[in-house]
């Protein structure tokens, strides 16, 4: 899955991630195919743990692609990273179909339909395993409650109400704990290392 | 009653009712502070991505998608030609990937390997086309149909013979003997919804095919 050793693309090698997508934008393949080689894996990890099915996660991913590659012209810097934007591009999609397919949401995954286990992740993507884990430990940190609107919220798809009628809480109480939870996040993710403004998936980070 | 930027952050997550989702979209169109707010929970909430249990996207999806977004520059027969007929302005809009797929579904490149690339060219300008398997292409147009075969020689005392077939009825359209290339106008118009049959006949004149087609196509 990975476009084969650093030292491939030489043009390519040493861009910054806005670097690429500016070349995206002017109609580059190889600077796309880089950008799909770095966060494919992670946007497809979302798209599966969101929709729950293979074939659904890949429609999801090809869909969140296309709309990089046909909206890199638009793409304002000030929106952050290019990477936030194709999770983001990409969440909203998984979100989008499993509302719209009213996939059961909270069950464990169907059999079968689990992804393949991709190994390590090559060299060249050695920042991924670095921050999932890094992220994984700056959940841990927080309040089981902020912990599970999050989870709730975020990979099953549910609105603040949906989360209101199954907590058995009222609305007031789902939407603080919405935003106390994001800023806990936020807080834990700077203790855990994760740098959100700056270029945080390379190696200089 | 809660100020916009409460719900920024469950705007990240993409958690907002539809009403208060269109309650912030319109003051984000307004307001930069929040819309930079936005991005910096954006960014915070894409972070969760990376809680997902890794799984692989299948090799598959690489291909497809940079097939997808391959601009169409390499299709010969697409080449600007005055005299289109709808079948190819419509497959003109297609990626060239997709083309070459249509055309090998069609056998054109088949032939054009053993026949000369500019009448393929030819054929394929002069109107619509559908491929006829094992003995080569029908070229339509206007009512005007003709059949470019390259075939080996019928059996001996035999004769290929092309028919027209409308409503369930054969008609005949012409013989050829085959053994090479072939181009055989029929002598019958054709429209849409034809079917156009190849069939080995003992002699020509008959009324009726006296067997099982060879090939058939539709238009």
């Amino acid at each position: 899955m990975t476009a084969g050793p650093p030292q491939e693309n030489p043009k390519t090698e040493h861009l910054s991630d806005h670097g690429l997508l500016a070349l995206v934008a002017r109609g580059d393949t190889e600077a796309f195919a880089r950008l799909y080689d770095q966060y494919s894996e992670a946007a497809y990890s979302l798209a599966l743990r969101v929709v729950r099915d293979r074939e659904l996660a890949a429609d999801v991913v090809q869909e969140a692609f296309l709309a990089v590659w046909n909206q890199a012209r638009t793409f304002d810097v000030r929106r952050g990273q290019p990477s936030t934007w194709i999770l983001t591009v990409t969440h909203n999609k998984a979100v989008d179909t499993v509302r719209r397919e009213q996939r059961r949401r909270t069950e464990p995954i169907v059999e079968g339909q689990e992804g393949a286990d991709p190994g390590p992740p090559a060299d060249e993507r050695a920042w991924l395993g670095m921050t999932r884990q890094r992220v994984r430990q700056a959940l841990r940190q927080l309040p089981d409650p902020h912990r599970e609107v999050l989870e709730l919220a975020y990979f099953a798809g549910f609105s603040q109400s949906e989360l209101a009628e199954r907590l058995a809480l009222p609305l007031g109480t789902v939407k603080s704990r919405t935003f106390a939870a994001m800023s806990a996040l936020r807080a834990e993710l700077g203790k855990a290392g994760v740098t959100l403004e700056d270029e945080w998936n390379t190696s200089t980070s | 009653m809660e100020h916009v930027d409460e719900l920024i952050p469950a705007h990240a997550l993409r958690s907002l009712d539809l009403p208060d989702e269109q309650a912030v979209e319109a003051h984000l169109a307004v307001c930069e502070r929040c819309r930079r707010q936005l991005a910096e929970f954006e960014a915070v909430a894409a972070t969760l991505a990376y809680a997902a249990p890794p799984a692989a996207p299948p090799p598959a999806l690489r291909d497809s998608l940079l097939s997808a977004i391959q601009p169409v520059i390499e299709a010969p027969a697409v080449a600007a030609r005055p005299e289109r007929g709808p079948f190819w302005s419509r497959v003109a809009l297609v990626s060239a990937p997709a083309l070459a797929a249509l055309a090998l579904a069609l056998g054109i490149w088949n032939l054009s390997l053993r026949s000369d690339l500019d009448s393929t060219r030819q054929q394929l300008a002069a109107g619509s086309a559908v491929h006829l398997s094992g003995v080569g292409n029908v070229v339509w147009k206007d009512g005007q149909a003709t059949l470019y075969a390259d075939i080996g020689p019928a059996p001996a005392g035999k004769v290929y013979e092309a028919w027209v077939i409308r409503d369930g009825t054969p008609i005949a359209a012409g013989t050829f003997d085959g053994g090479g290339t072939t181009e055989l106008r029929l002598d019958r118009s054709v429209e849409d919804g034809d079917t156009v049959a190849v069939t080995v006949e003992p002699a020509p004149g008959r009324e009726q095919p006296s067997g099982k087609p060879i090939a058939a196509g539709r238009l």
